[in-house]
């Protein structure tokens, strides 16, 4: 009996093996049996070109990654052990959706005009080693992907052939407020390259698509600060922009890009001492101040102010632009709403000169020193310069008169003569 | 004025307190016009080097106001000294301006011309003294009140409109212009290289001049100190 029932029993356990190695039902090696050959350190091939590529896999990195549980046919679809060169791996046969957004993405589609050069999945999610992004050790958790992407974006001979922005734009945002904030800070809340950028639809800010593109920068910082979008929203710039205007600045035009920094720092444009000159990039134009029918002047009379003074020389406590019309919530005068309607004046004045009543708001805030809009000023210091220029005449006449004189009684000895004098 | 004085031919024209008045006047003066055109031209190059070299624009107003505070002190000492005091009051006569002054000035024009055989004969003051004095005092006064009302500018601005404070500034930046550029030009034409005193009028700093000098510049003054007995 037993002679009988062993074949049976060889065959069952043989069945069995089989089927617990291989649940798919795929007739390829298990992960053991590709270690055989994979797990040594010194396997190698070498390319056409000389250069010899390492083929070994490290278990461990490989069972503690996200695919750790599966087996290497999952991937490598159709793999015998032993083989030839494999097929690419095809990362969208499960991922199809992200594969579908990356093939849009400027990397996607330069990849499939052939390039090799651009990353395709395993550039940075990596290879046998992929890890979830919310895993630290992960290419792509918040505090490395900075470093995952700069491994091209810091190429000089990449930069160049794809006509990429310089290696100054990737140092400034490691300087910049988001950057040090996750590099130095470890705050996974601040912005890392794909918050703005995209992951898999990566594409370059002149593309109306692109998430960078001008007219979705608001949406975009706005998924984060989200309170002051809002505020920008109601503003007179934030509704030009939503009006189509692409003058109307949004949020990269005052704080910049990748530069971006804090309020305090003395670099930022949006630091109180450099306010004036930001502002005025735009409403210093003659084009703008006209399209917009906005009143004109508007930096030269702050300049020359005593806030200008103060601000120009650094005393930043004095007023800046946004200290009287507001920073994200700018509105026009003519809004009644604004900090600078007539009717706002007093508290918007009182902020820092709690004495100065209505009767200190009536007239001009930005002298423009001409006879329409200063009458006052613009007379007395006509005045002056007339009278000025008319005293020195008459000091200079006097003054050649009493020479002449003396030229001419030059030779006599008597009062304002020779020796004399007048 | 003393024997020894006297005897060299010298007259006093400046007592000692005359004479600490007008040099702070003149410290007073310079340091409030380096630093308020610093501020006026703001945007010259030298006025941005002068304003760095008086440690920022915060401490240039500090100087600029202590400055202001001692001319202004020296100022009312000054009104004082003269309406009071027994040397001030008949200092103070020999300064008022009247219809000798203006015939005075028009003489010398003609004199000049060759259309007069006459110098005008001045007191201790001509036209150009009393021109000096009074220009300088008003102005002193015009851009004291101006640059007090900007300076108290919290209390200002309760009382004024914005414009009145506008106006205030223009006043005391063009007042300063008119009376640095001008009456500083016409004094030093006049004290230091006119003719007669070149290089310069010695009373500011010793409170001398010359018997000599005084009787061909100022020959009432000359006459009337000799009737007195004291040349």
């Amino acid at each position: 009996m037993k002679r009988m029932i062993r074949p049976f029993l060889a065959a069952a356990l043989a069945a069995a093996a089989l089927f617990l190695t291989a649940p798919a039902g795929a007739a390829g090696p298990d992960v053991g049996e590709c270690m055989d050959c994979h797990g040594d350190k010194t396997i190698e091939k070498t390319l056409p070109n000389g250069q010899t590529v390492s083929l070994h896999v490290d278990l461990q990195a490989y069972r503690s990654s996200v695919h750790g549980k599966d087996s290497c046919v999952t991937c490598h679809a159709g793999a015998k052990a032993p083989h030839e060169k494999l097929a690419m791996v095809d990362c969208g046969r499960c991922h199809g959706d992200s594969a579908k957004s990356y093939a849009m993405s400027s990397h996607g589609k330069a990849r499939a005009k052939g390039a090799t050069d651009v990353p395709g999945c395993s550039d940075c999610h990596g290879k046998h080693d992929i890890r979830a992004p919310k895993d630290p050790a992960a290419r792509t958790f918040r505090l490395n992907i900075v470093g995952t992407c700069l491994q091209c974006h810091k190429d000089q001979a990449l930069e160049q052939k794809y006509n990429l922005p310089g290696q100054q734009v990737m140092i400034a945002y490691q300087q910049s407020v988001h950057g040090l904030a996750s590099s130095k800070g470890g705050l996974t809340g601040s912005a890392v390259c794909p918050d703005c950028h995209g992951n898999h639809t990566i594409l370059p800010g002149d593309d109306p698509k692109s998430a960078t593109f001008r007219q979705n920068i608001p949406t975009l910082c706005g998924k984060c600060h989200s309170g002051i979008l809002e505020k920008y929203e109601a503003s007179v710039h934030g509704k030009g922009m939503r009006a189509g205007i692409a003058e109307s600045p949004v949020c990269t035009d005052c704080h910049g890009e990748h530069t971006i920094s804090r309020v305090s720092d003395p670099n930022s444009p949006v630091f109180a001492r450099n306010i004036p000159k930001t502002c005025s990039g735009c409403h210093d134009k003659e084009g703008i101040s006209s399209r917009y029918a906005l009143p004109k002047k508007r930096f030269s009379s702050y300049m020359d102010s005593f806030h200008g003074i103060a601000v120009e020389y650094g005393m930043t406590k004095a007023a800046n632009c946004a200290s009287c019309h507001g920073v994200h919530e700018i509105l026009p005068a003519s809004d009644p709403a604004s900090s600078v309607n007539k009717a706002n004046l007093p508290e918007t004045c009182g902020k820092c000169h709690p004495k100065a009543g209505p009767n200190f708001a009536k007239g001009n805030v930005h002298v423009e020193v001409s006879p329409s809009k200063a009458m006052g000023v613009f007379a007395v210091r006509l005045f002056y310069t007339l009278f000025i220029g008319a005293l020195a005449i008459l000091f200079a006449l006097h003054v050649g008169l009493d020479l002449y004189g003396r030229w001419n009684r030059r030779k006599e000895n008597g009062p304002g003569g020779k020796e004399g004098q007048s | 004025m003393s024997r020894a004085d006297l005897a060299a031919g010298n007259v006093i024209r400046m007592s000692l307190l005359f004479r600490v008045q007008h040099l702070l006047l003149t410290v007073l003066l310079t340091v409030l016009a380096v630093t308020g055109f610093a501020l006026m031209y703001h945007e010259n190059s030298l006025a941005r080097w002068i304003i760095r070299l008086e440690g920022g624009v915060h401490n240039r107003g500090i100087t600029h106001r202590i400055a202001a505070v001692l001319l202004m002190a020296n100022l009312v000492y000054h009104a004082f000294y003269m309406l009071l005091s027994r040397e001030g009051k008949p200092e103070l006569r020999q300064f008022f301006i009247g219809r000798q002054d203006i015939d005075d000035f028009l003489q010398s024009l003609r004199y000049n011309l060759g259309m007069a055989k006459e110098y005008p004969r001045f007191g201790k003051y001509g036209y150009k003294e009393k021109f000096q004095y009074w220009g300088a005092s008003v102005g002193i006064v015009l851009i004291s009140v101006t640059g007090i009302m900007l300076w108290a500018e919290e209390f200002s601005m309760r009382f004024f409109p914005k414009f009145i404070l506008d106006l205030a500034l223009v006043i005391h930046g063009y007042q300063g212009l008119l009376g640095f550029v001008l009456l500083y030009l016409w004094h030093i034409y006049n004290v230091h290289l006119h003719p007669s005193v070149f290089p310069m009028n010695p009373s500011w700093i010793t409170g001398k001049v010359s018997a000599e000098w005084l009787r061909r510049e100022h020959p009432l003054e000359y006459e009337k100190l000799k009737e007195e007995g004291l040349l």
